[in-house]
């Protein structure tokens, strides 16, 4: 009502207060845009889009598009495994396992069964769930470094079960349904399309959950155990929840991996070995453990640099053995100057750059500048 | 046979608690509903105003007075060169400054300056002038003014303004009161059942009146260590009740035993939910024991540092959503309902607390007497009936101690809380507490209204030594 007896012939300043209003709008509008953090994801997928489509059309170098679809199938886990150590702070070295069961599921749905993806996806995550449940429930009332023993154990036996059932797994391209219909039969370029549906929604999924209630459950139980309980959080409840969706993410990813790559040996592979559980860990702590673009940086650091640029390199091709040795000293310099990871490091260049702004106006205008 | 009985039992009290739960949320709700609906009327009245400002601004230039518009424009203009020149001002003065602190010759730089800032001021004055000149020009192409056309308008808009609130409140009040009348009726159900199970609850024990937390016999062994030994104490309904004792005496490890982080080596420890309805604590789980309602602060802060007050809050109510997992998910509606209603209730406390201008900061850094009232505001968020405060006034100063007491007070009357502290500062506990229990070693010591416990004998021996030594 205020606003509609305002008396024009008082403000006369109506039109570039219009213009400004209009203006105004517009920047409210992308600044929401700017804040809700599923834009940028959204944006993420487009361009990875692109690029697969930039390299049908043969602009992109292929290999490239390949390694970078291999490092987003890790993405995935090392966002299962960011809910798992930055908000509940449970270090699991059981992560490989995982991979290797919903790979394995894969394989014997489409090469053995001749079943569909759908019910590949179903399957992985099910006998996932079944197996995380039951160790969940045993291991999680200890925390810290036995949790992960005991998850390393656990790890190492999934591994040699499996490789008992079938040592060298291995689907066909004409295997790969998505329906059961023969004429929609996919190829790699397909699946990458997959993985980064896939890599969308899981994101905007793990955006959601550190964002609900949920989320703020694990933080709480992070940061103090006592105020938790007190607080009517029951530890057991959503350590396995935490546990049990960093599990759902490895055995997707396993599953994609199975897709996009066809073909992995259990013995001679380090697939699901330790190496990938640690590689995994490292990542997510290059990253900065609570925030999800950080996660992914960190994952396209550890695999994607190698997978992308290094193994061009006929140096690095002959040793492989160096990637692991830079990766390692990575995580020691991150760990000794940013424990709060790559995220952190984006902070504290920002505060830099601003402190730096601010020391040249003072050089020129004089201090206390307001 | 008795295992059984006392199993039926704890199942129907299952159902209590999770239907008082429900009640706690929809009276929340029901608190909620005039905020939101004033929420939903705002925003389509806010749209007519900027639509009705828009068919106006067709006429405002027309209707207004000319000579003032183009003072106005001026005025603008003019603030905006100022910062301009504000700023060549101060980079003269201070390459001025520079020059004589690098020893230049003073007169030289004073002159230099006084040059640049005759520079200046003539160069606004020049503006100035520019800025008349155009204002002339524009007042000899308009001259005219006619507000007819500008008034007409506006009144009919005032019109349909006030139409479309009146509908809008008709249309609007209708709703709410049918959301209100289904909120209600499903309060009333549930209120129904409850009293229907609670008819069934048969408890063979009960507390004398006015009781509401009993503990009989406390024990509690760490190996041979007799932490508490024998302790037995009332808290009476509404009342603050103090539990002193030098260092080490086992003050919080009786907290503890209450809130069930520790198990009592013997003992019992009963609590009443309401009329007749009387549980012993010993039989629940530590996260179980905040939904029966006691909640508590701790001694060292548990504040979570990394997220915001509010969400400091929240984390509290964690017990009172009832969306699932898949819901949190994807953000439903439903989540964010709850949430909604969560984050006023929250406001609600904050305000309450004097904690609102922290409410969007990160605990991080925060101030210690501020950390202090957002323990307590959270112990607040899950509608306690005792509160358990741990060392409430530990690191505070005198001040901020008797504001302290008086906050204390406060929420005593205005929640209806009883509450239960630990305290080393005396005067703090002889001036609020309505009665006090004094222990040593786990062993009870004195127990009664103050001044009973002052002139205690043991009391005095407990804190100053015996007079023999």
């Amino acid at each position: 009502m205020n606003k509609l007896n305002r008396n024009y012939l008082n403000m006369p300043l109506y039109r570039a207060e219009n213009e400004r209003r209009s203006v105004e709008n517009t920047l409210a509008l992308l600044n929401k845009l700017r804040k809700n953090p599923v834009v940028g994801y959204v944006i993420f997928a487009l361009i990875l889009t692109v690029t697969q489509i930039l390299s049908s059309a043969g602009l992109v170098n292929s290999s490239f598009v390949y390694a970078i679809g291999s490092t987003l199938i890790f993405c995935v886990v090392s966002l299962g495994f960011c809910l798992l150590l930055g908000y509940s702070a449970l270090a699991s070295l059981g992560t490989a396992g995982f991979i290797g069961i919903g790979a394995y599921c894969t394989y014997y749905c489409l090469a053995e069964w001749g079943l569909t993806i759908g019910v590949a996806f179903i399957m992985s995550i099910v006998i996932a769930l079944i197996v995380g449940a039951i160790v969940g429930y045993i291991s999680l009332r200890i925390e810290g470094i036995y949790l992960a023993i005991v998850t390393l154990g656990i790890s190492q036996i999934i591994k040699e079960v499996l490789a008992a059932l079938v040592d060298t797994i291995k689907i066909k391209g004409s295997q790969i349904t998505l329906f059961g219909i023969d004429s929609l039969k996919l190829k790699t370029e397909s699946i990458f399309y997959i993985i980064v549906g896939m890599m969308l929604l899981l994101m905007i999924i793990t955006h959601n959950i550190m964002n609900s209630p949920t989320g703020r459950a694990m933080l709480a139980m992070k940061n103090s155990t006592s105020a938790a309980q007190a607080f009517g959080i029951s530890l057991m409840k959503y350590r396995l929840l935490a546990f049990m969706i960093s599990i759902i993410y490895a055995a997707i990813a396993g599953m994609l991996f199975m897709l996009y790559n066809r073909y992995v040996s259990n013995s001679s592979s380090t697939l699901f070995t330790l190496s990938t559980s640690l590689n995994i860990l490292g990542a997510v702590i290059i990253g900065g453990m609570k925030s999800i673009w950080g996660t992914v940086a960190g994952t396209f650091i550890i695999y994607g640099i190698d997978k992308m640029f290094l193994q061009d390199i006929e140096f690095f091709r002959e040793n492989p053995t160096l990637i692991t040795l830079f990766c390692g000293i990575l995580v020691v310099v991150v760990i000794m100057f940013y424990p709060g990871g790559l995220a952190q490091l984006l902070m504290e260049v920002k505060y830099k750059v601003e402190a730096f702004i601010r020391k040249k106006k003072e050089g020129k205008y004089g201090k206390d500048l307001g | 046979m008795a295992k059984i009985l006392d199993k039926k039992l704890s199942s129907v009290q299952n159902k209590l608690l999770s239907l008082r739960q429900k009640l706690d949320f929809y009276q929340e709700e029901l608190d909620y509903l005039d905020e939101k609906y004033q929420a939903k009327m705002d925003k389509v009245l806010s749209a007519f105003i900027k639509k009705a400002d828009k068919k106006l601004e067709k006429y405002a230039f027309e209707a207004c007075d000319k000579e003032a518009y183009a003072q106005a424009v001026i005025e603008e203009k003019l603030q905006k060169y100022d910062v301009k020149a504000y700023m060549k001002h101060r980079e003269a003065n201070h390459g001025a400054a520079k020059a004589i602190f690098a020893g230049g010759n003073v007169s030289e730089a004073l002159a230099k300056n006084k040059e640049q800032i005759a520079l200046i001021n003539a160069k606004r004055k020049e503006y100035i002038d520019r800025l008349e000149a155009e204002k002339a020009e524009f007042l000899q192409k308009n001259s005219a003014t006619s507000d007819k056309a500008y008034n007409e308008l506006s009144k009919q808009l005032k019109a349909e303004f006030d139409a479309k609130e009146n509908e809008l409140k008709v249309k609007l009040d209708g709703k709410k009161a049918k959301e209100k009348a289904s909120i209600e009726a499903k309060i009333s159900k549930l209120q129904s059942k409850i009293t229907e199970l609670h008819g069934q609850l048969k408890s063979s024990d009960k507390l004398e009146d006015d009781v509401l937390l009993d503990i009989e016999g406390l024990k509690m062994y760490f190996g041979g260590l007799k932490a508490v030994d024998d302790l037995s104490f009332k808290v009476k309904k509404g009342e603050i009740f103090g539990l002193i004792g030098p260092n080490g005496a086992g003050k919080t490890t009786v907290f503890n035993c209450i809130t069930q982080f520790y198990k009592p080596t013997a003992g019992k420890i009963r609590f009443a939910i309401s009329e007749n309805e009387v549980i012993t604590l010993t039989d629940y789980k530590v996260h179980d024991i905040v939904l029966k309602g006691i909640s508590r602060t701790f001694q060292n802060i548990e504040v979570v540092k990394e997220v915001t007050v509010l969400e400091n809050l929240l984390i509290a109510a964690t017990r009172y959503y009832n969306s699932n997992l898949f819901t949190q998910m994807f953000h439903l509606p439903a989540l964010k309902r709850e949430e909604q209603i969560m984050r006023a209730k929250a406001d609600k406390i904050l305000k309450y607390m004097d904690l609102y201008s922290y409410r969007d900061r990160l605990a991080w850094g925060l101030p210690y007497g501020v950390l202090k009232r957002i323990e307590i505001a959270r112990a607040l968020m899950c509608n306690p009936k005792l509160i358990i405060l741990d060392e409430p006034a530990a690191g505070l100063n005198e001040s901020e101690t008797a504001d302290l007491a008086a906050l204390i007070h406060k929420i005593r009357t205005d929640m209806g809380c009883t509450i239960l502290l630990v305290e080393h500062d005396m005067s703090l506990v002889m001036s609020i507490c309505d009665h006090i229990c004094a222990i040593s070693f786990g062993k009870k010591l004195a127990c009664g209204t103050p001044a009973e416990v002052q002139a205690s004998k043991e009391v005095q021996e407990a804190y100053l030594g015996s007079g023999g030594e």
